[in-house]
């Protein structure tokens, strides 16, 4: 469908959903066998799992949600030497403002976006005023408040 | 049951800890983390309404977020304000700003911070039965993680409740609320709340701004918001009457009593959990317009020694006084949730009046059930008041539980209580 939404993935968000959606449904198997493993005494705890483990309805919904999102999945890659320059998805964002202060950032796309691991979602007003800019230019970020920051670096580390 | 009441009072520690962000920039008496989860909360419920998410799991995802930090303590992101600088001038600028760091330094600290986190929560959580453990621990690493639209919508109502109270506590302009401002437009994507991020701006800081979808909506939701947030730092009552000395405030018993009606509802099958969740969250809403209120406000003698006298005992009154105090309450409350909802959306306002009613008038099974839950949350608390402070005395609540609780699982929690002090 042409309406369908984009879900823009790097290669490790991208395989760390297609493990998640396996081994949901191999939970999905093992649950209606009765056989779950009972995953808070394991060893190798993995949360993300456990709200799902008591409700198949949600895990159900979820695994629903993950195929919908793996159908429409777009690897995000590294773009063409000429236009490395300016920020596009994947990109990590090196900023400085006039007294000296650096911060950065990764714009992503909004599954994988967590700024407490510094990654910012392309649809945040920060990833949106990021976007399209090249390195040396002048940017405002916030909206009631000026911040004004300068593009030091742009780069590209996707594998 | 001894587990549950064990979590339960570990986490009335919230009620005692201001949050770190206020104090360091020199706010007074400032909100705790349990007055913080209380508005977030209520946030959620209602803006996860609009989006038509699932408001029981919004609720509930609001309600663990900062449960951490019973142990954690309130730390700032990415530890970024532990080390200020001596200069004052050089500190002030620095809190005026949200971090500054490189990517790799915010992933790594990102990182700590969440695992000094979790180890801290599932210390809180060790005591409890697999299954309430499994549920809290769910909810609290969806907020952290955003594993569902819900649980990432949630975290980015926090950081706009957080914004909001900045405001309301530096104003706009060239405040420190500018750092929180940098950090919503860092985080908030969902386009719903982008609008909401507009009419904000627009009514504090005077922004015109193009016209937006459910504009009104949005911003009966923000007056509603501003309205409730009276009802932090708003001393409960019947402690204040009683002498204890910065005793709880009605947001920080209504969050208490929200955790109780997820940990003890949970035993409860015949119960609707989202009903139950949201009559908690609506209990005491009236103390926006009404200040709080106790049965002996309306019958309390001029002089002070009767008076201490009064207090001292649970009231002996006949069912014609008790009642006429029921309908003077309820009518004045009834009026101040009417006004407070007045512009909220149509069902909406429905939905709060008739949880409200049904709680105040125990006449369905979650009213019924959360009016004695509301009796054993005011008893534990004076129980842990009469701990600290010999003079108080909680033998009245006591009275009253002894009263008012039938329902099995209220029973069983004050008998637990009763074995835990006694």
């Amino acid at each position: 469908m042409a309406n369908e939404k984009k879900f823009y993935l790097t290669k490790e968000g991208l395989e760390r959903l297609k493990k998640e959606y396996k081994e949901l449904k191999k939970f999905r198997l093992a649950k209606t066998k009765g056989e779950v493993p009972r995953l808070w005494h394991s060893e190798d705890l993995n949360p993300e799992y456990l709200s799902f483990q008591e409700d198949l309805n949600f895990l159900e919904s979820r695994i629903q949600e993950l195929e919908y999102v793996l159908k429409n999945a777009e690897l995000i890659k590294n773009p063409l030497k000429n236009r490395q320059n300016i920020v596009d998805l994947g990109a990590t964002v090196t900023l400085e403002e006039p007294d000296g202060h650096i911060n950065e950032f990764m714009v992503v796309g909004t599954l994988e976006a967590n700024p407490s691991e510094g990654k910012i979602s392309s649809d945040s007003p920060v990833g949106k005023t990021l976007l399209g800019h090249r390195v040396g230019e002048e940017v405002i970020i916030t909206s009631p408040i000026k911040v004004v920051y300068k593009i030091k670096k742009i780069r590209y580390n996707l594998s | 049951m001894k587990e549950s009441l064990n979590f339960l009072i570990e986490t009335h520690k919230l009620k005692k800890m201001p949050r770190t962000g206020w104090v360091l920039r020199g706010v007074e008496n400032p909100e705790t983390i349990g007055e913080h989860i209380f508005r977030v909360a209520f946030l959620s419920w209602l803006l996860a309404d609009k989006k038509k998410l699932n408001t029981k799991e919004a609720i509930k995802i609001a309600l663990s977020h900062d449960l951490c930090e019973v142990y954690a303590g309130d730390v700032t992101p990415f530890f970024y304000y532990l080390n200020l600088p001596k200069d004052q001038e050089k500190k002030k600028k620095l809190l005026m700003k949200w971090v500054r760091l490189s990517r790799k330094e915010k992933e790594k600290r990102g990182k700590k911070k969440l695992e000094m986190e979790k180890k801290a929560f599932l210390r809180l959580l060790k005591p409890l039965d697999q299954k309430t453990k499994q549920e809290l621990f769910s909810a609290w690493f969806n907020y952290e993680k955003g594993v569902t639209y819900t649980g990432k919508f949630v975290k980015q109502l926090d950081k706009i409740e957080t914004l909001i109270q900045a405001i309301e506590y530096f104003g706009p302009g060239k405040t420190p609320a500018m750092g929180w401002w940098e950090e919503t437009e860092e985080l908030i994507e969902d386009p719903l709340l982008l609008d909401f991020l507009k009419v904000i701006q627009k009514r504090f800081y005077g922004k015109k701004i193009a016209k937006i979808k459910d504009q009104k909506e949005l911003e009966s939701v923000l007056d509603f918001i501003l309205e409730i947030g009276k009802l932090k730092r708003l001393p409960r009552l019947y402690w204040n009457l009683r002498g204890v000395k910065n005793p709880e405030s009605v947001a920080e018993h209504i969050f208490t009593l929200l955790l109780m009606a997820w940990v003890f509802g949970k035993e409860k099958k015949n119960l609707h959990m989202n009903k139950l969740l949201k009559m908690a969250i609506c209990h005491e809403l009236s103390a926006v317009y009404t200040g709080d209120t106790t049965p002996y406000d309306r019958i309390l003698p001029a002089d002070n020694q009767q008076r201490e006298e009064v207090l001292k005992k649970m009231l002996r009154l006949s069912k014609k006084e008790k009642k006429w105090i029921f309908f003077a309450d309820y009518r004045e409350e009834k009026k101040a949730i009417e006004k407070l909802t007045k512009k909220l959306r149509p069902s909406l306002k429905k939905e709060i009046l008739l949880l409200w009613r049904e709680y105040r008038t125990k006449s369905s099974p979650e009213g019924y059930f959360l009016a004695q839950l509301n009796a054993l949350a005011v008893l534990l608390q004076g129980i842990l008041y009469e701990k600290e402070d010999k003079k108080f005395f909680v033998s009245p609540i006591w009275e009253w539980t002894f009263e008012f609780c039938d329902d099995p699982v209220a029973v069983e929690l004050m008998e637990e209580i009763k074995k835990k002090f006694y």
